[in-house]
């Protein structure tokens, strides 16, 4: 079996007829950290978008294949059942519902995607317990409305808890850096690499190092105007900090 | 408490002290109003009135609140479901005749199909109704591009020391939660379902029994579902 769990081929998108990804290529296999970088405006976000299924862009060409099936024909809940994680840079909040409820609601979709019973209530408690205290969210958090009123770090901290609750095979974080002071950084990456093992494989949005500081990829592509216009080993981080990304071609 | 009918109208008196507390649920197409029309409220008295409407129920609501005795407290509240034609109606005047009376409104509705909703709420505060504190408030969710949603808040004051506010609006369910929740493997159909009951839900807040507070939860949820 093939161990590439991710290949996107000549991706085109555009909104509003403007086109952002002008042709990306990009192989990520299995346990594999492929990190994304690029400045401000060069598509950064609208390729995890396209990836995780958003409807305001359209894919006006190339093809995504994860696991074997194409991604792009998947509806946005169908591509998480599959296994696919948007951590996003800025999380939506979503007044009157609960953390609980949400994550319960989640979570048994995707067990009814796998053709299994709803978990009971006191399994998926407890393993909402261990998965907050895994990002030091406490336990207070689980009765409170999705995001509203959180603190940045805080947002970020919720979705890497969600990630933990979903256990996707692909997780996407989209800037996940920004906006966070460097304890909440920690956190963050601590639970990210915790998460990693030989079969889970994650792609890391970011427009700086530091976050790569905490989560060291294994490969680092740089997307400038809607392509990628190098990809490198971890140390192509350290020349980006020296010299920018307009030496970068 | 007293109840009489005057021209049709079926009138209850609340006297000083006496409490009030109703859950009218208008299931069927042949309830067309409420039983209730006009509220007359002692010094002292409580009113706490629930209505829910269900999908298919074509209503005019017209309630009436005389608040005749200093410290009258009343809370009137609602939610209306019209998925499909529905034409419904929602008239309350609050009269605050007396000082130190207070009214609270929360009107919840949802719009789909071609149906119809008008909702005019006023809450005059005479002269000497000085220290009231009235509040209404009226949203509305529309699912459609043919369902129709007129709403008018009014407030008439008279006297100078008072609390009042109304709020009303109209909008559609956010695009952007329902992907963060698709996002998460959260169907569109469930992450619909989400928004609405926690759109509705408030008024669930204002049901004082947790028995009946559940049973009208768990109907709304099941009307709500099949939207």
């Amino acid at each position: 079996m093939s161990d590439i769990l991710l290949e996107i081929k000549g991706l085109r998108a555009s909104i509003d007829d403007k086109e952002i990804l002008k042709g990306v290529d990009l192989v990520i296999r299995k346990g594999e950290i492929h990190a994304i970088m690029g400045p401000n405006g060069a598509g950064k976000s609208t390729l995890s978008a396209v990836l995780a299924g958003r409807e305001n862009y359209t894919v006006t060409g190339g093809s995504v294949t994860f696991m074997g099936k194409d991604l792009l024909a998947m509806s946005p809940e169908e591509r998480s059942w599959a296994g696919i994680f948007l951590s996003f840079q800025y999380p939506v909040e979503i007044p009157g519902v609960s953390i609980t409820n949400f994550m319960k609601t989640a979570v048994n979709a995707h067990r009814e995607a796998k053709g299994l019973e709803p978990l009971k209530a006191g399994d998926f408690l407890k393993m909402m317990r261990e998965k907050m205290a895994f990002v030091q969210m406490k336990p207070e958090f689980s009765k409170r409305e999705v995001n509203v009123g959180f603190s940045g770090g805080e947002k970020k901290r919720n979705e890497i808890f969600q990630m933990a609750m979903l256990d996707p095979a692909l997780s996407i974080l989209d800037e996940t850096d920004s906006g966070l002071d460097v304890d909440a950084l920690r956190i963050v990456a601590n639970g990210v690499n915790a998460l990693h093992t030989p079969e889970k494989s994650a792609i890391v949005i970011t427009h700086y190092q530091r976050l790569l500081d905490y989560i060291v990829p294994d490969a680092v592509h740089v997307l400038k105007d809607g392509r990628i216009v190098r990809s490198a080993g971890k140390e192509l981080v350290a020349e980006i900090e020296e010299k920018g990304y307009d030496s970068i071609n | 408490m007293q109840e009489a009918c005057m021209e049709g109208n079926r009138v209850i008196t609340l006297a000083p002290g006496d409490s009030l507390r109703k859950l009218f649920m208008l299931r069927e197409a042949s309830e067309t109003s409420l039983p209730v029309g006009h509220l007359v409220m002692g010094a002292g008295s409580k009113a706490d009135i629930t209505v829910i409407v269900m999908p298919g129920v074509s209503c005019d609501i017209h309630l009436t609140v005389d608040m005749e005795g200093p410290g009258a407290e009343c809370s009137v509240q609602g939610i209306y479901l019209c998925p499909d034609e529905e034409n419904v109606r929602i008239c309350v005047d609050m009269n605050h005749k007396v000082p130190h009376c207070s009214s609270r409104q929360l009107f919840k509705g949802i719009a789909g199909g071609s149906s119809r909703v008008d909702f005019y709420g006023k809450i005059i505060v005479s002269k000497d109704a000085q220290k009231t504190e009235a509040y209404q408030e009226n949203h509305n969710l529309l699912l459609t591009d043919t369902a129709r949603v007129d709403t008018k808040p009014q407030l008439e004051i008279y006297a100078d020391d008072v609390k009042c506010s109304h709020g009303a609006t109209i909008g559609r369910l956010n695009e952007e939660e329902q992907f963060y929740m698709r996002s998460r493997g959260i169907s569109l159909k469930e992450a619909r379902v989400l928004q609405m009951l926690s759109f509705v839900s408030p008024v669930f807040g204002h049901i004082p029994e947790p028995a009946l507070r559940e049973e009208v939860e768990s109907e709304t949820e099941k009307a709500i579902r099949r939207l």
